[in-house]
């Protein structure tokens, strides 16, 4: 097992040095703290909600820029090695495959930790520039963007263990959009007379992944006390759901042969 | 007796591609018999297998059928490849590192200690000729450096069985006569070299034992000695200074006579016909530039096993 996670180790640290280098991470880095200083030229065309558009515009830069890093840095971190056939060098190593699909998955959750880490610290320099509070609810709602990430990372890394770069970003997109509709969609369905349609949302709505139970957004912006108890199942939710997704990768991946 | 250190037994593997997964047989019965300390060639034209053969061997492929051992470790057991080296067809490494950077991600995935890796990366670059360009990174090396550094990268784990899958293609002669010195020196190690070529002068040259491979099967395994024999084809006979009376009685015993300009050259079939057309260019007072023996080549040995796959 110690070598097992020694080798975890190795293959996480390569993928996050992989991604420091590449320029993509940079620009979306950049784009990011430019729409988080933005807020405060938003702030000024709405007089007297300044603190509320910091905050909305700060958290959500964080999620919609974490979520592009997690899809395209992290979907081609995996096929490149395919791909490129760089995999060649590692797997023909004593290396299980479940540990190069779990190495690949906590370097890139290293890189998401940094990344929402540098956003954060724009986000909070915009807020103790213009004076205004830091809760504990931005906390929480960071801590769940950071966990919603990992989820749409897990998704991603399922679908691009055995599909191409370009379907596993569409499907992991698509699967991210739905994920934020998935309670609207289950209300439609309840008042729809569609036959089907009903259960078939209803279904969906069970065993897709549900973002909206991670998105603590709203309520951390608004200043409303965040519920402790939620916010925790959502975090069990989050990492559980990402457990799943990780353990059908390496099954899909363990029976992959490498032409 | 030797212990044997790759084995196959019944190999088969069967791709299915395109839309409709049509079936195609990459490799349809390999048995090979590998022994430690030996240079073991692969031979075989571009497709016949060889590739297919090598993935199944480092755990890339799983096989349709058939088993394989690495030092009586079955493949399957990533543990089969815990003293294994592995340079794939091609250069496809990760670039964005330096050729240290390179080294020592793939000795700490093999669990080499620190100490070890910064003894042992220097003295790998300097042996396989790159350590000039250690702190360059490998998107900034030539397709040789590439080669070279993969090389380092499959001996970085001091394995006892090295597996290099066509590690001449693509190299100068220069590379290649450097390559051929790596393989040489590690068995002088007494390690476990296999590798797969196409290029079958440098097989001739370096190999022990070796298999030939055409349609996914072994048609031919054994000994070099053994299989090219010690029988003599014919020869080759290069010569100046003969007159032109001389020229024409060669030419009715020789299989092929040219003129360059003030050079003869005639090839002989058979053992004794050279021998005595030696003679007759001494007695006539013509100058001997050369006198080469043939026997039987790899490339021989090629030809024989395709012609006989024509025949089935």
């Amino acid at each position: 097992m110690m070598t097992s996670l020694h080798r975890i180790h190795v293959l996480a640290m390569n993928t996050y040095r992989e991604a420091v280098r590449d320029k993509l991470l940079y620009n979306l880095l950049l784009f990011a703290a430019l729409m988080i200083a933005s807020s405060i030229l938003l702030a000024q065309i709405q007089i007297g909600k300044d603190e509320r558009i910091y905050r909305d515009v700060g958290l959500s830069s964080i999620a919609f820029f974490g979520v592009l890093i997690a899809i395209f840095v992290g979907i081609n971190l995996v096929y490149r090695e395919i791909a490129a056939k760089t995999v060649y060098t590692m797997l023909s190593k004593p290396v299980r495959r479940w540990e190069f699909i779990v190495g690949k998955y906590f370097g890139l959750l290293s890189l998401l930790a940094v990344e929402v880490a540098i956003m954060s610290a724009c986000f909070l320099g915009v807020l103790v520039w213009k004076g205004s509070e830091f809760s504990m609810g931005l906390v929480w709602a960071i801590g769940l963007i950071y966990l919603e990430l990992a989820l749409v990372t897990a998704i991603a890394m399922f679908f691009s263990s055995f599909t191409t770069p370009y379907l596993a970003s569409m499907f992991t997109v698509a699967l991210w959009i739905i994920g934020h509709l998935l309670t609207d969609l289950r209300s439609f369905g309840k008042n729809s007379d569609i036959a089907g349609l009903k259960e078939l949302l209803e279904a969906l709505y069970w065993t897709l992944p549900n973002l909206d139970r991670l998105d603590f957004k709203a309520d951390a912006s608004a200043g409303k006390p965040i519920d402790f108890a939620r916010a925790a199942m959502a975090a069990c939710y989050a990492v559980l759901y990402s457990f799943g997704l990780m353990a059908a990768a390496v099954l899909l991946f363990q029976r992959r042969d490498f032409r | 007796m030797t212990e044997t250190t790759i084995r196959t037994r019944g190999l088969k593997k069967t791709f299915r591609v395109g839309f409709w997964m049509r079936p195609v047989e990459a490799v349809r019965e390999v048995d090979l018999d590998v022994r430690a300390g030996e240079i073991f060639g692969f031979i075989g034209p571009n497709g016949a297998g060889k590739t297919t053969t090598i993935k199944v061997l480092t755990g890339l492929i799983l096989p349709t059928a058939g088993e394989a051992w690495l030092r009586e470790v079955p493949v399957s057991d990533p543990n089969s490849r815990a003293k294994l080296g592995f340079l794939p067809e091609g250069t496809f490494f990760h670039d964005y590192l330096t050729g240290r950077e390179f080294l020592d991600f793939h000795g700490a995935l093999l669990g080499v200690p620190k100490e070890v890796r910064r003894e042992r990366i220097p003295k790998l670059l300097e042996r396989v000729g790159i350590a000039g360009a250690a702190d360059r990174q490998i998107r900034r090396y030539s397709k040789g450096m590439r080669q070279r550094a993969g090389l380092a990268q499959a001996l970085i784990g001091d394995p006892d069985i090295v597996i290099l899958d066509e590690p001449m293609s693509g190299l100068d002669p220069l590379g290649r006569k450097d390559v051929r010195d790596v393989i040489l020196s590690l068995r002088d190690e007494g390690k476990t070299v296999f590798f797969s070529s196409h290029i079958l002068e440098d097989a001739e040259v370096i190999c022990d034992q070796v298999a030939i491979i055409l349609s996914g099967k072994v048609v031919k395994q054994g000994y070099l000695d053994e299989l090219l024999g010690q029988e003599l084809l014919g020869s080759e006979l290069v010569v100046e200074a003969i007159p032109e009376s001389l020229f024409a009685e060669l030419r009715t015993t020789a299989v092929r006579a040219v003129v360059q300009g003030s050079r003869f050259l005639f090839e002989f079939a058979g053992e004794s016909d050279g021998e005595k057309a030696l003679d007759r260019v001494r007695s006539q007072g013509g100058r001997i530039r050369s006198f080469v023996p043939k026997r039987k080549s790899l490339e021989d040995l090629l030809l024989e096993g395709l012609a006989q796959e024509k025949t089935r």
